[in-house]
């Protein structure tokens, strides 16, 4: 909020106008503002939060020494977990009936506050379903930086070829014949064929509770990680690992 | 305490709403077509243009506080690197790339000989994080900064925010070399009628118009496209171009067409510097026109030039000399900013 006012009064400094010009631009923002206040306290709203719990299987997942086994009873740690959910959306009945402005969200296993997204929306909303991307839209891809959780500082940005990476998982195993035997999917492209933007929608089983469930042992169990363990450029491979990556995710 | 604290949010708001003086007009050349650059998305000021030209010049941007922008983009030679066919980073890394020429991006679309880079703002990155660049991480020259005497006030003055971001920094870098425009080279000064062409520039504007302005195109003298000029592979960088960004066979051996603004200053010439001369450019579009799947259908017809017509082309590519972009003062190291650092 804060920052699109500025924005707009940078903006208007740009035009050549006259200082006159400026000034009612000015005014006008200021009332702009003094109304936008009035209008949020007079609408009740509510916070949901939307909150995600990662797990490998049935543990919850942790990023420090914790060894998990594969489908295959292969010991893996897993260091990094971070992707973008963007595009949030309620649904009633097949209907949109809330859609977050400006929707991008950084989930980083490693910062728990990150895995708790608040959305503000009208008090009497009714939903019954939840769609979000897994990952950021090509035209952001294309619109130079921003700031927030899409600051390219995130680690979260190819530098060598623009673009997100929209998912990211590493870690080791005995069986990858890597560098200290790691794995590494930086998953990203935004340019066709080469897409790797996925939508999910899960139905929201229990009223009230926007609980999603991230299951990693789901992805590394669908990937052979002898042969395959590094993927980190847009292209066949990163688009089917984002469809893999879709997968992970479920309502409780 | 929540009304005082809006209070103060609105007083906020009306002293930046009236702030002026900071204001800053990009001027389009007169008959140029409009930049492509979103101006609104991240509009001019004159603290943010110096903040984005003191990041210019800084080393601090590389891992080992040696290699700032400048030092491959020096503002005599149009700022590219002259000395070196190709980049010359930190610790003396060759890099696999001749350096591009900074002037007019705001009209340019993609970035890189291959177009890798999709928008300005995000052009930074790309030699920061370069091993064989700047060998450093967005993220540590952001601490680093941070912890500076200077730049925390610079921003602050810049975007309202003392603290330094990734998207504040990118952005800012984007204004100052947005501002690099070259316009007043004698060729402009000809097409706004306040002077002429001799004789034999005037033949080389012609030639020019005939056998290059397809890709090199008024007025910026590029089309933005990119092409295979005929150029043959050098098999020790085995550098296909563009195809490297877009896998698709039909673009290999394309390179971004340069433009040819300032060509008396930027040589060595080509995405691999090959070229030392504007003599041997013109005899590789003579006579070293290396037929292959890609090679542009405009330099599949042989191009015959007497010696007389050579020496007329040339002529004429050296009115696209400009001296006062060359040492606009605006432009280069900014001595003020840097000087009071050291003061304090
Ligand atoms: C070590 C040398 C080096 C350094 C340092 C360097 N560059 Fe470059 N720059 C290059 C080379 C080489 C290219 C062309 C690379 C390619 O096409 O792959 C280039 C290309 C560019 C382009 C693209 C121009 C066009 O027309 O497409 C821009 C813009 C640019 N650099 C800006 C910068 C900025 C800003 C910095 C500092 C943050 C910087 N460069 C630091 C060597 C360097
Ligand atoms: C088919 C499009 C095309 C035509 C026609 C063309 N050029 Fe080029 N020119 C290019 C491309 C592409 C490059 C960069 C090639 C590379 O480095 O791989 C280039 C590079 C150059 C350069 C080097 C610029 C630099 O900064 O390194 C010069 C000088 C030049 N051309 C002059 C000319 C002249 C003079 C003519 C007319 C005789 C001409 N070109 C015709 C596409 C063209």
């Amino acid at each position: 909020m804060l920052s699109t006012i500025k924005n707009n009064i940078n903006s208007c400094s740009l035009s050549p106008s006259g200082r006159i010009k400026t000034i009612s631009h000015g005014l006008a923002y200021c009332l702009l503002f003094i109304i936008s206040i009035e209008v949020m306290a007079a609408q009740s709203n509510k916070i949901l939060n939307i909150n995600f719990h990662a797990y490998y299987g049935d543990v919850l997942l942790k990023l420090d020494d914790s060894v998990y086994k594969t489908e295959n009873e292969t010991a893996i740690q897993i260091e990094t977990f971070k992707c973008y959910i963007s595009g949030i959306e309620l649904l009633n009945k097949e209907q949109v009936v809330f859609r977050e402005n400006n929707s991008f969200h950084l989930l980083d296993v490693s910062e728990l506050k990150s895995l708790s997204i608040p959305v503000t929306t009208p008090s009497t909303i009714q939903y019954d379903k939840i769609k979000f991307n897994i990952g950021i839209d090509s035209l952001t891809n294309v619109s130079g930086a921003y700031g927030g959780d899409l600051d390219p500082t995130k680690g979260m940005y190819w530098t060598w070829q623009n673009g997100y990476i929209n998912f990211k998982l590493e870690g080791k195993s005995m069986i990858c014949p890597t560098k200290n035997n790691e794995f590494q999917f930086h998953i990203g492209g935004y340019q066709f064929p080469d897409r790797t933007m996925q939508q999910v929608i899960l139905n929201i089983l229990m009223e009230g509770s926007l609980a999603i469930r991230i299951d990693l042992k789901k992805i590394i169990d669908s990937i052979d990680l002898t042969k395959q363990n590094q993927v980190m450029s847009p292209g066949k491979d990163a688009v089917i690992l984002s469809e893999k990556a879709l997968k992970i995710f479920s309502s409780y | 305490m929540k009304k005082v604290f809006i209070l103060l949010l609105i007083s906020t708001f009306i002293i930046l709403a009236f702030k002026s003086g900071n204001e800053y007009t990009f001027a389009i050349p007169i008959n140029w077509p409009k930049p492509t650059y979103d101006f609104a998305k991240n509009p001019l000021s004159i603290d943010k243009i110096q903040l984005g030209r003191a990041l210019f010049y800084d080393p601090q941007l590389s891992s080992d506080n040696t290699t700032s922008c400048s030092s491959c983009h020096s503002q005599f030679t149009a700022f590219t690197h002259v000395d070196h066919a190709l980049s010359h980073g930190i610790k003396d890394r060759i890099g696999k790339r001749n350096s591009l020429a900074l002037m007019n991006l705001a009209w340019h679309q993609s970035f890189m000989w291959d177009g890798a880079i999709n928008h300005l703002d995000m052009q930074s990155l790309a030699p920061i994080s370069n091993p064989d660049e700047m060998d450093e991480k967005i993220e540590h020259v952001v601490t680093k900064l941070q912890k500076s005497k200077i730049y925390p006030l610079l921003f602050q003055k810049a975007f309202g925010d003392s603290t330094i971001t990734g998207e504040h920094l990118l952005k800012s870098i984007s204004q100052f070399m947005l501002t690099l425009v070259s316009s007043n080279s004698k060729y402009d000064s000809v097409m706004r009628k306040e002077s002429v062409f001799t004789a034999q520039e005037n033949q080389g504007y012609k030639l020019f118009k005939t056998n290059c302005a397809e890709c090199h195109t008024e007025p910026l003298f590029t089309n933005l496209k990119f092409e295979n000029n005929g150029l043959t592979l050098d098999t020790t960088l085995n550098d296909t171009g563009r195809m490297k960004i877009t896998h698709n066979k039909k673009d290999s051996l394309r390179f971004k067409v340069p433009s040819l603004r300032n060509i008396e200053f930027s040589y060595p010439y080509m995405h691999d510097g090959r070229f030392k001369k504007l003599s041997e450019v013109v005899t590789h579009y003579t006579s070293g026109v290396q037929k292959s799947n890609t090679l542009s259908k405009k330099l599949e017809k042989n191009l015959v030039l007497s010696s007389n017509e050579r020496v007329d082309l040339i002529a004429f590519l050296l009115t696209l000399t400009d001296r006062t972009f060359l040492f606009n003062k605006d432009y280069s190291f900014p001595r003020t900013i840097f000087f009071t650092e050291k003061k304090e």
